[in-house]
C-alpha cells in the first residue's frame, strides 16, 4: 500500500472515530457511570482514562435504589399503558377520520382538512394552561387517560394516513361496492390492509412521541403513583433536590434503554418513516 | 342521504370532537385568559385588563429577552445543524460499509427525550466534573464556566442541541442524495466538472427542497424547547436561556400571572404560524429535474 | 381480534386512573366497624419527598387516631409549589397540604387556607414561638400552627482547622465570627489552586440543586448589612428588612448600597477569593472536599448517624453588621376546600403540639415551635444545639414577609444565582426590583 494511501486510509479512519466518539460517547459514559459509585464517577474523570467509561468495580446499588426508592418499575410500567394506549388510539381516530376524509366523497372536505393541519402548528407551550384547566374540568387531572387523550386526535397521524390512503385506488372500493359492501366494511377488509406500513410508521412515531413526551405529563400529572419514566428521571436533577449522579444516570439509562433497543430492531421503519415524511413533502 | 351524513359523521366525528375539545377550545380560552389578571391559586377572582397584558409583554425587557433569546437560538440551531448535516450525509454517502453502523449511532440522540438529553448534559458540561471538562483538560484545553455563564449559556445548550438533531437532518439529506440520479453527477465529470463544481450546480440546487424542510423542522423543535430551561438553567445566567416555553410556564405557574403568560402564549402562537406558513410556502418551490 | 385489543388497550388505560378516582370519591368514610362505629375517615396529604412528618410521627398518630387513615402524595421539594398552585384550583384538592412556610400570606390572601382558630385548644397560639406566629398570620388569623424551625450555623470541620492552624470560631452567639473573619478562615483552609482545587473553603449549598442563590441561605448576606435600630428611613434600616412591611414594595428595600456591597462579598467568595465552587458537589463536606458549611440542625443527625471520619464543631452564623438568620420552615395547613376540615384540622394540630411534635424534635434534631416543648429537651441548651435554638430567639426573622412571597423568592433567588456567576450587583437587583414592582404592586 502506497504511503498516500495508508495515510488517506488513516485519515478516513481516525474521522469515523471521532463522529462515532463523538455521538457515542456521552451515552457511554452515562450507562457505565450507573454502575458506579458516586465517588467512582468524579474520581475516574481526571485523569480521563479508559476508567472514565468502564466501571472497575461496578455495583447495582444505583439501579436497586432506583426501583425501590424512586419507584422506577412503575414509572416504566405507566409510561408503557400511556404510550400504548397513545398508539392504539391514534391509529383508531386517525384511519376513520382519514378515510372519511378521503374515501367519501362530501363538500367542505377540503376545508376540514385545512382547520385540522392549522392545530398542527399550535404549540402545546402556548396551551397548556387552558388545556390543563379543560382536563381538569374533565375530571382527567392526575390520570393516565389524561395524559394521552388530547392526543389521539393527531393532524400528524391524518396527515400521514391521507396520504397513503390516496395512493390506494379507488377501483378497489368501487368493486366492493358493487358485491353489496358499506363503508365501514370497505374501511376494515380492504383500505386497512393496505396501508400496513403507513399504520406501521405512524405507531413507531406515535410511540417515540408519547414515550418521550415531558411538558404535558409533568403539567397533568401529580402524584408519584401515576409518574411516567420521563417525569420520574427529571425529578432528580430539577431545581430543588441535589442530584444524586449514580442515580440520576441509572434512571437516564432505564429511561432510554427500552427506546433505543426498539430503535435498534425496527430501524428500518423509523428511518423510513422520517424520510418518507421529509422528502414527500 | 341522512343515512350518508350519519356515516360521515361516524368516521370523522371522534376526531374532530376530540380535537375541537382539547385544541380549539384551550386556543378560545388562552384568548380568553390575556384580557384578564387572575392567579391560579384563584381563578374566579380576576380582573379584566383588556391589552393591559399585551402593553406589558411588549414594554417589559423580561419578556423582550425571551423573544430575543428563543429566536437567536432558533437561528444558531438551524446555522449549525444544515452545514453538519451536510456534512456528515456526503460522508455517509460515500462511506459504504460504515454507512449503517454511523447513521444508527447519529440517529440514537434524535429518538432519546429531550429530558434525557437535557440531563445527560448537565452532567457533560458540569465545570468540575463534567464529562465535557474531562475531555478539555486531557488535551489540554482551557476550562469552561459552560451553564454557569452568561455568554456560554447558550452556546452550549446550542451544541446539545446540535448533538441532539444532526443526526435527523443526517438522515434527511441522505435520503436526498441519494435519490440524485448518478447519470447527472457522471455527465457533470464528463464535461470536466471539480468535486466541488459538480457540489455546487448539481447536488445543492437538488437538496433544496430537502434543506427547506429540516429548516422547517429545525425551526420548529427549537422554538418549542423547553427540557433545556427546566432542567438545566432555571432560564438563567441572567435570563439568557429563558426560552419562550419555559417563559410562559414560570410565568403561569410560579410567578402566578397565567393571564400574561396567556398574552405571551398569544403572541408566540402568531408568530409560529406566521413562520410555518412563511416556510411552508417556500416549500412549494418545486425544482423539477 | 385486533379491535378487541384496542378496547381492552383503552381499558387498561383508564382502569388505573378511573378505579382510584371512584374509589376516592366513596372512600371518605367506610363502612362503620366494631373499632369505629362511624367508619374510618381518608385524609388526603400532599407532602414534600423526604421533609416531614416522617413516618414515625405519622404513626404515633394512627395509634391515637385509629379511625383516621391517611393517603400520602409526594412530590419533589422543587415541584410543590407549581403543584399546590394546580391542585388548588382543580375541583379535588387534598385536605392537608405540607408546604414551604413563607407562602403562608399568598395562600392565605388567594383564600385556598382554612383558618385554624377555631378548632386550636386553649393555650396552644400563646404557646408558639414569636418568628412562627409571625410567618403563620395573616390579617389577625392564624393559618397554620407550624411544624418545626430551622435556622443555620457554620459547621466546621476541626482537624483540617488543626491542621491549617486556624483558631476554630467560639461557639456562643457572642464569639460569632464576622464575615471578614470567615472569609480569611475559608481561604486559609483552602487546598488547592484555579483550576485544581482539592479542599474548598466554604462548601457549595446543599439546598436547591446545589446552585448558589437560594433566598433562605443566601439573601441574609445582603440582610446582614442592615441595622433594625437605625433610623426607619435609612437605607441602612431598609436593607434590614428588604421589603417594606406591607410586603408591596422592594424598590429602596432589596437594591439599598449596602445591600448591594453585601451582594459584592457574596460575589467575592465565588469569583475573587474564590473560596467556594459555583456548581453543587454532593456531600461536599462530609467526603473532606470542604472545611466549612452552612447548614441546619438536621445535619447533625446525619453526621451522628453516618461517622464523617473526622471530628466537627458548629459556630455562630457569621455576621457584617447585625447577626440574622432567616427562620421558617416546612409548615402543614388545610386547604379551604377540604370536606373533611375539623378532622384535617384536628390532624394538623396533632403534628405540631403534644407527643407527636416532641418525637420529630427528639429524633430529627430540629427545633419545635412550642415553647412548652423546650423544656422537655435538654440537648436544646447544651452544644451544639444551642446554638440553633439562641440564633432562633435572638437572631432569627421570617424570610421577607409578602402575600407574594413566591414570586419574591423566585425573582430574588435567580437574582442572587446570577450575582453569584458574576453579574454586576447593582445592576442584577436593580433588575429584580424592577421585575418585582408589578407583581408586588397588585
Amino acid at each position: 500500500m502506497s504511503a498516500t494511501r495508508l495515510a488517506r486510509w488513516i485519515g478516513g479512519a481516525a474521522v469515523l472515530l471521532a463522529i462515532i466518539g463523538f455521538f457515542l460517547l456521552p451515552y457511554v459514559w452515562i450507562i457505565a457511570s450507573s454502575f458506579k459509585p458516586q465517588t467512582a464517577i468524579f474520581a475516574d474523570m481526571k485523569p480521563l482514562s479508559w476508567r472514565t467509561f468502564i466501571p472497575a468495580a461496578p455495583t447495582m446499588a444505583n439501579l436497586v435504589s432506583l426501583f425501590r426508592e424512586r419507584d422506577a418499575g412503575r414509572a416504566l410500567l405507566n409510561s408503557a399503558i400511556v404510550s400504548l394506549c397513545q398508539v392504539a388510539g391514534t391509529l383508531m381516530l386517525c384511519t376513520l377520520a382519514a378515510y372519511g376524509l378521503t374515501r367519501i366523497r362530501f363538500p367542505g372536505a377540503g376545508l376540514v382538512f385545512a382547520l385540522v393541519l392549522l392545530t398542527f402548528l399550535l404549540p402545546l407551550e402556548s396551551l397548556m394552561v387552558p388545556l390543563y384547566i379543560t382536563v381538569s374540568g374533565l375530571g382527567l387531572q392526575d390520570t393516565l387517560a389524561g395524559v394521552f387523550l388530547p392526543w389521539i386526535a393527531s393532524p400528524f397521524g391524518l396527515f400521514l394516513l391521507r396520504q397513503a390512503f390516496e395512493e390506494l385506488p379507488r377501483e378497489l372500493d368501487e368493486a366492493a361496492t358493487i358485491d353489496g359492501a358499506g363503508h365501514f366494511r370497505i374501511f376494515w377488509s380492504i383500505v386497512l390492509p393496505n396501508v400496513r406500513t403507513a399504520l406501521a410508521t405512524l405507531s413507531l412515531v406515535t410511540f417515540l412521541f408519547s414515550w418521550n413526551a415531558f411538558l404535558w405529563p409533568l403539567v397533568v400529572l401529580s402524584s408519584p403513583r401515576h409518574a411516567v419514566i420521563q417525569i420520574a428521571v427529571a425529578q432528580s436533577v430539577a431545581p430543588g433536590q441535589m442530584p444524586n449522579w449514580g442515580q440520576t444516570f441509572a434512571g437516564v439509562t432505564v429511561a432510554t434503554v427500552p427506546l433505543i433497543i426498539l430503535f435498534l430492531f425496527l430501524q428500518r421503519l423509523f428511518v423510513r418513516g422520517i424520510a418518507m415524511t421529509g422528502v414527500k413533502g | 342521504m341522512i343515512r350518508r351524513w350519519v356515516t360521515i359523521a361516524a368516521f370523522i366525528g371522534p376526531f374532530l370532537l376530540l380535537l375541537a375539545v382539547f385544541q380549539y377550545w384551550p386556543v378560545v380560552a388562552m384568548l380568553r385568559d390575556s384580557l384578564y389578571d387572575f392567579q391560579l391559586l384563584d381563578p374566579s377572582r380576576r380582573s379584566f385588563v383588556g391589552l393591559g397584558n399585551y402593553l406589558d409583554v411588549l414594554t417589559d425587557p423580561d419578556r423582550l429577552q425571551a423573544f430575543a433569546v428563543t429566536f437567536s437560538f432558533a437561528a444558531g440551531v438551524v446555522v449549525t445543524v444544515i452545514p453538519t448535516a451536510f456534512l456528515l450525509a456526503v460522508y455517509l454517502n460515500g462511506a459504504l460499509p460504515a454507512r449503517a453502523l454511523v447513521r444508527t449511532i447519529v440517529f440514537l440522540p434524535v429518538v432519546t427525550s429531550a429530558v434525557v438529553i437535557a440531563t445527560m448534559w448537565t452532567f457533560l458540561l458540569e465545570p468540575n466534573n463534567g464529562l465535557v471538562d474531562g475531555v478539555l483538560t486531557a488535551v489540554g484545553l482551557p476550562r469552561l464556566d459552560f451553564l454557569t455563564s452568561e455568554s456560554q449559556a447558550l452556546p452550549s445548550i446550542v451544541l446539545m442541541m446540535l448533538w441532539q438533531q444532526t443526526g435527523f437532518a443526517t438522515v434527511l439529506f441522505l435520503s436526498g442524495l441519494q435519490a440524485i440520479p448518478r447519470e447527472l453527477e457522471d455527465a457533470a465529470s464528463v464535461d470536466g466538472a471539480s468535486a466541488l463544481q459538480r457540489l455546487r450546480h448539481v447536488t445543492l440546487p437538488l437538496l433544496a427542497r430537502t434543506t427547506m424542510f429540516v429548516v422547517v423542522m429545525m425551526t420548529v423543535f427549537s422554538l418549542q424547547a423547553f427540557a433545556p430551561p427546566l432542567v438545566m438553567t432555571g432560564g438563567g445566567p441572567d435570563g439568557t436561556t429563558n426560552f419562550l416555553a419555559y417563559d410562559i410556564y414560570s410565568l403561569a405557574f410560579s410567578l402566578q400571572q397565567p393571564g400574561l403568560a396567556s398574552a405571551v402564549s398569544v403572541i408566540f402562537m402568531l408568530i409560529v404560524l406566521a413562520i410555518s406558513l412563511l416556510q411552508m410556502r417556500l416549500l412549494r418551490a418545486r425544482w423539477a429535474y | 381480534m385486533p379491535r378487541l385489543l384496542l378496547l381492552a388497550c383503552l381499558a387498561a388505560a383508564i382502569a388505573p386512573s378511573v378505579a382510584p378516582a371512584i374509589a376516592r370519591a366513596d372512600d371518605a368514610v367506610s363502612a362503620p366497624t366494631v373499632a369505629c362505629p362511624q367508619g374510618v375517615l381518608m385524609l388526603h396529604m400532599l407532602k414534600p419527598q423526604t421533609n416531614p412528618p416522617y413516618p414515625g410521627q405519622l404513626a404515633l398518630f394512627k395509634a391515637a387516631n385509629p379511625c383516621v387513615a391517611l393517603d400520602i402524595a409526594e412530590v419533589p421539594f422543587g415541584q410543590l409549589a407549581d403543584k399546590i398552585a394546580v391542585l388548588a384550583a382543580s375541583g379535588e384538592p387534598p385536605d392537608v397540604i405540607v408546604y414551604d412556610g413563607p407562602n403562608t400570606q399568598s395562600y392565605a390572601a388567594a383564600g385556598i387556607l382554612l383558618p385554624l382558630d377555631p378548632y386550636l385548644p386553649a393555650g396552644v397560639k400563646d404557646d408558639i414561638v414569636a418568628p412562627t406566629l409571625a410567618e403563620h398570620s395573616y390579617e389577625g388569623k392564624l393559618y397554620s400552627p407550624g411544624l418545626q424551625q430551622t435556622t443555620l450555623a457554620l459547621f466546621y470541620n476541626a482537624d483540617m482547622l488543626a491542621k491549617a492552624g486556624i483558631t476554630p470560631p467560639g461557639r456562643t452567639l457572642d464569639q460569632a465570627w464576622t464575615w471578614a473573619q470567615a472569609l480569611d478562615a475559608f481561604k486559609k483552609c483552602q487546598q488547592g489552586e484555579g483550576d485544581n482545587v482539592t479542599v474548598w473553603g466554604l462548601a457549595p449549598s446543599r439546598f436547591g440543586n446545589g446552585t448558589p442563590g437560594f433566598v433562605y441561605r443566601d439573601l441574609p448576606f445582603l440582610r446582614t448589612w442592615g441595622d433594625p435600630k437605625a433610623p426607619p428611613d435609612s437605607s441602612v434600616y431598609k436593607t434590614y428588612w428588604a421589603i417594606s412591611p406591607d410586603g408591596k414594595t422592594a424598590d429602596g428595600w432589596l437594591n439599598t448600597p449596602e445591600a448591594i456591597a453585601g451582594a459584592q462579598f457574596f460575589q467575592d467568595l465565588f469569583s475573587v477569593a474564590k473560596v467556594t465552587p459555583k456548581a453543587g458537589i454532593p456531600d461536599a463536606f462530609q467526603t473532606g472536599r470542604a472545611c466549612f458549611t452552612l447548614d441546619t440542625s438536621y445535619f447533625i443527625a446525619g453526621l451522628t448517624n453516618k461517622d464523617p471520619g473526622f471530628k466537627w464543631g458548629v459556630a455562630p452564623m457569621p455576621y457584617t453588621r447585625t447577626p440574622i438568620v432567616h427562620t421558617g420552615s416546612i409548615t402543614l395547613g388545610v386547604m379551604a376546600k377540604s370536606a373533611h376540615q375539623e378532622a384535617a384540622a384536628k390532624f394538623v394540630i396533632a403534628m405540631s403540639t403534644g407527643p407527636i411534635a416532641l418525637d420529630l424534635a427528639r429524633s430529627t434534631h430540629i427545633l419545635p415551635v412550642m415553647k412548652s416543648l423546650y423544656p422537655s429537651l435538654p440537648e436544646l441548651t447544651q452544644y451544639p444545639l444551642n446554638i440553633f435554638a439562641e440564633e432562633l430567639n435572638q437572631w432569627g426573622h421570617p424570610r421577607p414577609p409578602s402575600a407574594k412571597f413566591a414570586q419574591y423568592d423566585k425573582i430574588v433567588t435567580d437574582a442572587l444565582r446570577d450575582i453569584a456567576y458574576g453579574a454586576a450587583p447593582k445592576a442584577r437587583l436593580d433588575a429584580a426590583v424592577r421585575s418585582l414592582r408589578p407583581i408586588l404592586a397588585r
